[in-house]
Formats: structure tokens, sequence, C-alpha cells
């Protein structure tokens, strides 16, 4: 008698165990679904026309061979510069980065091994800084931006060594600091002996340090490029919205911006504009999650 | 280290190089004409000795924001548009004198400051509401008759009756929304009603008072009842979340009778006929807001003009372009057939073929015309402040009386944001 | 210390210090002058005009709408991204077939900037939604969720969390990950039921993530501006003490707004600010009643 209520008992338990896991699958699956689902809908429609996109959004398209045409309309389309926007987000991301990662790594590791005032006040300074939001200093940014390349007679707005200096100036918080951490663990012995086998200073820090702060470099890098690859306000005031350097953000606004609302070609353009990080997300998965995260509960 | 430091010069080396600025930049701001205008920008300056490069700024993004960030960008065109003295206030370091140009003395609204011609109108505009001709005649209204409000109401109920034998969504297709990017029709263009209709060509009273920071109460109730009436028998999707694309085809299509807008669609809709749809033959009824005084002439004005930067190392050659334009016959080809414009020269004589622009053109021969104000208010004052007024109004969240007193506590800020623009 | 240690110290310090004194130091400084002047963006002639548009800001109905309706952005935001990504977090580190392509798939969203996602789903509310809405007879999907004031805001979440929760999610998954596996087997065999071990063991071992996570969600909420310049650009009108003002116009946006489309730079700048201030004290306030809680747990 006992022994049958404990049977049905687990027999019912399993039941339920085994029912929760379906229910978990079909909900997880579910969910997969809704966050996919954007992604989805801009294929789908950028395969259609744009009266088949106002007769029916959620439709498959009848003709995947449209998505050639949406693509090649886009990519020609006047007002939307594609190649040139493409290839100056890849410059002005990849030189800030260079910057970046050398100059935070430099700067973390001196203000790791001289512990003085002025050492713990930029660091105070450096990690105060990171609450303050852009729009506190961007009006004034630009202003002063044109001042400083008045007075140097070099132009920083609206050009590739403006905006780097600004991603350099503006990634430096978090960069130091992550590094700040990193550097804190790396224990002093090495360095000590490099200085007595008669490595010069900067030796000690390209040569051996530099080159234990690879996996830190990474999360910097990842955390960083995707700011400055998705940034839109930064570029927006200090290229213009016009100007001769337009990163891809700007041009997939400029183009949508325009009151004339093609579905069928800006669809497609936010296709194109996502297409170089979702590749890079695709074969990098594991280490920008990891940066992505790791950079945040630093 | 060495080899990294020579890649980076190089590659910045390069990169220098290849931003080569155009000799001239021009910024555009009717995103319907971008094409023609890059295409004679092109061919212009095959023969001209210097490059013209033509760019457009959509009329849904903030214009005067853009060249303020192209300025602060150092980036500056050296033709640019200014939509009035707005604009004028803002940019007068940066505008230079063309009083001494042929078509400065071509054109009778060129963009004139005490007696100086500044800006090359861009063209002549005008707007009201567009009419269906068939579907007009189907139902039996002659549109010569509907000259005031209580014609056009009347109208109105007897084609919202009529619904299914017309085939229509609804009378008219209107757009408001901020979001849908909008608010430069009725805060703008819609308001100039406001400011000038049923008045003398160019007279300033309205206009004036506005300046002053006040408004005319009777005035602004006739337009307000008016502009209300055209909401109550909208598209209801179109007026409160519909873009300029859903705002035209509803109406190209025949899926309304009316459509509030300007001859500007033309282009737009001679490529959706060359595209295959079948385009209604069209015409134009004035903004009819009053029912005491009879409105036949549409508004009619030189919306925006195109200025030199007076800053610019080749003014000369921007001013030789606007010259060029209009003098030469691939320019005047340009103006009238390619971009679909009515011209605003005595010395232009070819036709335009849009059926929108050529009321605009027999209005404006016949002299039937009333200006536009919008270009005096404060910069980005109809989008920002009124625009969302006209939206309210749409979602029948306010009253009549209600949309005349808070119009009434904008204009209240007129005078001090005049001042600070100064 | 020699002479030649200090100057590569110098060197060393020079990109950094100076870059960021060049684009936050002194914007900094400056931001706080230009808030006091009548600064228009264009003209060299600046006047002092004191703390007039500090108080100018407090009497403008759009400008408190912004602060009013950013309030019920960030916490709408903080409570539900958080709830979201917590419970995703559970089911992507349960023993589940597939957990790989799972977080790949909640965490993507995140990587797209919110420009250009602002546009999709601007795409989906007004065309897809709509679509749907007809032709299956919901009433509710009919009209445009961000044509609308009352659903605006919670449409814009929507959007948001669909692009955050990934994100977060992450951080929990690595927090659940760091917890000791025979801590929760242990209890387990001492018949603790999931809700037990969940309220009793796997929270409160968590509680340093939450601070985390809950700071990252209200300063990413709170700044908001690129879903909200893409997306709604502020719209629909609605009504505020007698005024019509944007009713989806975050704080962020109405800076831009003032700044750059009304001229107004010197009323921007204060506004931006005030703004700051209220950023410094919403975070401090939060970070200390976590940590407080964190000790308590």
């Amino acid at each position: 008698m006992q022994a049958a209520g404990v049977q049905s008992r687990t027999q019912g338990s399993h039941i339920r165990h085994v029912a929760g896991k379906w229910i978990k699958v079909i909900l997880a699956f579910l969910l997969f679904l809704l966050f996919m689902a954007p992604f989805i809908l801009v294929v789908i429609n950028s395969a259609k026309t744009a009266v088949e996109i106002s007769f029916s959004p959620v439709s498959l398209p009848t003709n995947w061979g449209q998505m050639g045409t949406n693509i090649t309309n886009t990519l020609n389309n006047p007002n939307f510069s594609y190649w040139s926007a493409f290839r100056d987000s890849t410059v002005i991301t990849f030189f800030s980065l260079l910057v970046i990662v050398i100059a935070s790594a430099m700067c973390a590791w001196v203000l790791v091994r001289n512990k003085t005032w002025w050492s713990t006040m930029i660091f105070m300074v450096l990690v105060a800084s990171m609450v303050i939001p852009f729009q506190v200093v961007m009006l004034p940014l630009v202003q002063w931006l044109r001042m400083l390349g008045n007075f140097f007679g070099i132009t920083l707005s609206g050009t590739y060594p403006g905006i780097v200096l600004c991603y350099l100036g503006f990634g430096m918080a978090l960069s130091v600091f992550i590094f700040h951490g990193f550097i804190k663990t790396v224990p002093l012995e090495l360095e000590e002996a490099a200085d007595i086998d008669g490595c010069s200073r900067a030796g000690i820090f390209f040569r051996i340090v530099l080159p234990l702060l690879q996996p830190t470099a990474v999360t910097v890098l990842i955390l960083n490029g995707i700011w400055i690859w998705n940034d839109y306000l930064l570029p927006l005031l200090v290229l213009g919205s016009n100007g001769q350097v337009q990163t891809l953000p700007l041009a997939v606004s400029m183009f949508a911006g325009s009151y004339i609302k093609q579905w069928d070609l800006l669809l497609t353009s936010t296709l194109l504009a996502m297409l170089p990080i979702i590749i890079l997300f695709i074969f990098a998965q594991r280490y920008i999650i990891k940066g992505m995260v790791e950079g945040s509960i630093k | 280290m060495k080899k990294l430091v020579a890649l980076v010069l190089a590659l910045t080396l390069a990169l220098t190089a290849t931003a080569a600025f155009a000799d001239i930049r021009v910024s555009n701001l009717k995103v319907e004409i971008d094409a023609a205008l890059k295409e004679y920008a092109a061919e212009y300056s095959k023969t001209a000795g210097f490059n013209v490069e033509a760019y457009s700024v959509g009329g849904g993004a903030d214009y005067s924001g853009s060249v303020k960030a192209e300025l602060q960008a150092g980036n500056m065109p050296d033709i640019f548009v200014i939509e009035g003295l707005g604009g004028y206030n803002v940019w007068k370091d940066y505008i230079a004198d063309l009083s001494d140009t042929e078509f400065a003395k071509n054109t009778s609204v060129g963009f004139v400051v005490d007696g100086k011609t500044y800006g090359f109108p861009v063209a002549v505009e005008g707007f009201g509401l567009a009419y269906n001709k068939d579907l007009l005649e189907k139902a039996g209204i002659d549109p010569a008759t509907l000259t005031t409000t209580s014609a056009l109401r009347a109208a109105f109920e007897k084609l919202d009756g009529m619904k299914e034998e017309l085939g229509i969504d609804a009378v008219v297709s209107m757009a408001t929304s901020v979001a849908g990017g909008m608010t430069w029709v009725t805060g703008n263009q819609n308001f100039s009603a406001y400011l000038s209709c049923g008045l003398p060509y160019g007279d300033m009273t309205v206009i004036d008072q506005m300046r002053e920071g006040k408004i005319d109460r009777e005035r602004l109730t006739a337009y307000a009842n008016f502009v209300d009436l055209l909401f109550t028998y909208s598209d209801q999707e179109i007026l409160l979340n519909g873009n300029y694309d859903q705002n035209v085809n509803a109406f190209a299509t025949g899926k309304t009778v009316f459509c509030h807008q300007g001859n500007w669609i033309d282009p737009s809709l001679a490529a959706m006929k060359e595209a295959g749809t079948e385009i209604p033959a069209m015409g134009f009824i004035g903004e009819v807001m009053f029912d005491d005084q009879e409105i036949t002439g549409l508004m009619v004005s030189a919306p925006s003009w195109y200025v030199v930067n007076s800053q610019s190392p080749n003014k000369d050659e921007a001013i030789k372009f606007l010259e060029d334009m209009v003098a030469t016959e691939a320019g005047q080809d340009y103006m009238v057939n390619k971009a679909g414009m009515v011209p605003a020269f005595s010395n232009v004589t070819l036709e335009p073929a849009g059926d929108l622009s050529k009321d605009v053109m027999k209005a404006a021969a016949a002299g039937d015309i009333y200006s536009w104000g919008f270009g005096y208010m404060p910069d980005g004052f109809g989008q920002n402040n009124l625009g969302p007024i006209f939206e309210l109004l749409a979602q029948k969240a306010i009253t009549v009386d209600q949309f005349v007193d808070m119009v009434e506590a904008e204009f209240a800020q007129i005078p001090a944001l005049l001042e600070s623009a100064q | 210390m020699g002479r030649r240690h200090r100057l590569v110290n110098a060197l060393f310090l020079a990109p950094a210090v100076l870059s960021f004194s060049l684009v936050m130091i002194v914007p900094f400084f400056l931001g706080i002058y230009y808030s006091m002047t009548d600064f228009n963006g264009v003209r060299s002639v600046l006047t002092f005009v004191g703390f007039d548009n500090y108080k100018a800001m407090f009497s403008e109905p759009a400008f408190l709408y912004s602060f009013l309706i950013t309030v019920e952005y960030t916490v709408i935001n903080v409570v539900l991204v958080n709830v979201v990504a917590f419970f995703l977090s559970l089911l992507v580190t349960s023993n589940i077939t597939g957990k790989n392509v799972l977080r790949a798939g909640f965490f993507v969203p995140n990587l797209i900037g919110g420009i250009v996602l602002g546009y999709i789903w601007q795409f989906i509310f007004n065309n897809v939604l709509t679509d749907l809405g007809k032709n299956l007879g919901i009433a509710f999907l009919e009209k445009s969720l961000i044509g609308n004031k009352d659903t605006v805001i919670w449409a814009m979440s929507f959007v948001n969390i669909w692009q955050y929760a990934g994100y977060i999610m992450m951080i929990y998954v690595a927090a659940i990950q760091g917890i000791p596996q025979n801590l929760m087997e242990a209890a387990s065999v001492d018949g603790a039921n999931f809700w037990t071990r969940l309220w009793k063991i796997l929270i409160p071992m968590m509680a340093n993530s939450f601070t985390i996570t809950i700071f990252l969600t209200l300063t990413n909420s709170f700044k908001m501006f690129d879903l909200n310049t893409s997306l709604t650009q502020g719209g629909p009108a609605g009504m505020y003490m007698l005024k019509a003002v944007k009713t989806s116009e975050m704080l962020a946006l109405n800076i831009y707004n003032t700044a750059i489309t009304k001229n107004l730079w010197g009323q921007g700048q204060a506004k931006a600010i005030m703004f700051f201030i209220m950023l410094v004290v919403i975070s401090l306030v939060q970070v200390s009643i976590n940590k407080k809680r964190e000790v308590e747990m």
C-alpha cells in the first residue's frame, strides 16, 4: 500500500518532469523566435518590392532574387554611400582601437607601478569621469575642437584625426580601469628581473608587460570596438551628417531621415549595415560575449 | 614597433590624399530633385573648369541643424539653402550679397533684405488642396465652387457618404505626425495659410503681429476650423502615423479625393506613373479657410533660396554656377524638365509637365496667389512648437478653441526667440 | 627614481591624459560656462546670463514632461530588463539542449546600434504589427503602438528589453556559473524545492551582480538617445500643463533638440548639466542601497 503510493508519486513527478521539460523547450524556442523575429523580418522584406512590403510585410518573399535587385539599388542609391561609409567606419574604428589600447595600457601600467599622490589622483579622476554622460560635454566639445583646430592649424572637426582623438579621450576611462585591474595582479618580479638584466623602462613595458596583457587587451578592444562601430551622436556632431567622412550609422540615418521612406531600400540598407558585425559575431562569438561581460563586471 | 609606426604613417597619408574636396559643394534641401541636380552638377562640371558636387538633406531631417554641424565640422558648403528670415539671421555672417547678378534682376521672388538680394529662389512652389478630377466629377462636384469652408464641408460630407461608390478609403489624405516627420507640412506650410491666405501678396500684417507674439483670434479660429475639417475627414491612420510616402500614395492611387500637398509631389507622381501606376488627372483648390471671403488662389512662394557662402574661397565660382543655371539652355532644361520645378525667373519660358505644377504656374501668372510666411517664424518654431499642437488636434485630444489658445501661448515666446537668434 | 624613469612615466601618461583632458575635462568646464550664457551655436559674442537658463527649464512643460517619462521609462526598464534577463539566464543555465545557440540568439541584438534597430522597429510597429492586427483581428495592434501616447513608452521599453536583456543575461550567467555546484546540490538533497533554492541560495549569492546590472540598466535607460531619435523622434504629440509636448521625447533627445534644432545652446547645456546631476544622484542612491543589501544578504 505504502510502496504503491510512493510509486505513483514518483510516476506523477516523472510525468510532471517530462512535461516540464517540454514546456521549457517550447518556451525557449518561442523566445528564441521572438528575439530573432526582427532579423528575420529584415531579411524577408529585403527580398520584396516596395509594393509587396506594403501589402504583406510578414509573408515570405515570392522571389528571393529581388534581394539582389534591392541590394544593387541600395548600393547605387545616391543618398546612401555604403562602401565609403563602411570604409570610414572601419578606418575610424581601427585607428581608435589601436591608439586606445596602447595609450590606456601604458597609462594603466604607469599608474599601477607608481604609487604616489598623482597616480591616485589621475586614476580617481578617470574613474569618476565614467558617470559623466556624453550630453554634458557634446556641445562644448564641438566648439572646442574648432578652437583647437584653428589654434593648431589642423582641421579636427569632420576629419579622421579629430574623431580618433575624441574616441581616444572618451575611451580612456574604462580602458585604463580595466587594464589597471589586471596589471595589479601581475607580479613585479618579472619586471624587476628584466630591470636587472639592463632592460630599459620602456623596453620592460613593450617586451615584458604588453604581451602579458593580451587577454585583457581583447576585452578592451571588443568593448570599445562595439561602441565605436555603433556610435551615432559623437560622429553626428564631430563629422556632421553630410561630411566628407561618414560612418555607417550616420549613412543609414541620413538615408532613412529623408521623408521619402522607401522601406524596400531602407530595410536593405539596415541589413547591409548589420551584416559586418553579425559576421564578426559568428566567428568571434566566444570572445565578444566574454569581453563584453567581463568589461562590465570588473 | 618601427614597422607599426611606418604603417600608421603610410595609412594616414593615403587617407588624407584620398579625401580630396570638390571645388563647389551645393547643399540641397529638396530631396525630390536630388537625382536631377546631381546629374546637372556632373554635366556642368565637365565644361565649367571646376567641380560641382551636390548632395541632399532630407526635408524630414533638420536642415539648419545639419548645416550647423557642417560648420562645426569645418565643412561648410559653398552654396546652401535658407528658408527665410530666421535662417538669414542665423547665417548672415556667411551669406554673400548677390544683388549684382543677372538672375537677381530677372526674378521678383529673390530673398531681399534692405533692398539687397541675398538669395536665389530655388523654385516657385505652390500648395493647396490637390484634388482628383475624376472622382470629383463622378460625385458631381465642381471644384470651382469650393471656395469657402462651408462649401468644402458640404462637399466632404457628400463624398464621405459615397465612399463605396467611389472606392475610396477616406476623403482627405493628410499627415501630421512628429514620428513620421510630417510637422513640416502642418507647422510650416499649412500654417502659412493663417499668416497670409486671403491677404494681398507680401502683406505683413499678420506676420508682424506674430513676430510681436500676438494672434488674430478671429482669423486663427477660422483657420483652425478649416484645419479641423480637413483632419476630421482624413484617413486617420495616415493622419496620425503616416509618412510622406503614405500620404502621397493614398491620393495618387485614388484612395482619397483630396491631398494636402504641394506641386513638389509632381516628380514623385511622374516616377510612379513610369513604374506603371495609373495616376489620375489632378488640380488644386486653395486653402478655403473663410466663410465670408472666397479663396480661389493658391499659396505660392519661393519657399527656399540658395545662398552663397561669403566666407568660401570659391565664392565667385559658386555664383557663376547659379548664374549659368538661369542663363543657359542646359540649366533651364534642368530646372523645368529634369527637376520638374516651376521656374522663378522671367527669362525662362519652358512649361512644367505635371498637372499640379501647371496649376501653380497658372495661379502665379494670374497673380492669384498668397505668399508663404513660415520663414518669418523663429528657427524650428513651426515644426517644434506648432507641429505637436496640430497633431493634438488631429488626435481630437484638443478642441479648436484649445488649439487657438495653445498657439497663442506658443506665440508669446516668439519675441524672445527672435531676439536670441539675433 | 631617476630622471629617465620620470621621463618615461610622463611620455607613457601623455597620450591618455592629454586626450582625456582635451575631450572630457576642458569641455566639461567650458560647458558649465556655456550653460550660463545665451550662446546659439553660431555667434561669437556671448552674454553672461547667470542662472537664467537653469530657471527657464523648470517652467518649460516639454522639459518637465521629458523628465517624467525618462523616470517612467527608467523604472520600467530597470525592472523588466532585469526580470527578463534573470529568467533567460535561468533558462540557458538549465539542462536544456542548444544552450549556446540560445545564448547567442538572445545576446545578438545588443551588438546592433540603436539607430539601425530604431528604423527596423519603426517598420515593425507601423507596418508589420498593424498588418497582423488587421489580418488576425487583434484590435490592440491595428493602430501603431508608437503612434499612441499611452503605449509609446511601453513600445520603446519593449525594444530596449529585446536589445538589452541578452547582455544582462550573460552577466547573470557568469554569476550563476560562479556559484559552487555542490551548494545547490546539497540544498536539492535536503529537499529544498526550486523556488526555495532560488530565493535562499541563488539570489543572495548573486547580490553583487544585481548591483552591477541594476546600475547598468539604470544609467543605460536614463541616457537613452539613439533608439529614441530613430524610432519615434519624440512623437506622438500630447498635452501637458496645457502645452503640446512630444510624449516620447526623453531627456537626452530634449537636450539635443533644444540646442541643435531650436538654436538654444545655452539652455541645452544647462539642461545637460542638470541631467548629469540627476544621473549622479540616482546612481549614487542605487549603488548605496544595493551595497547595503549585499551586506545584509
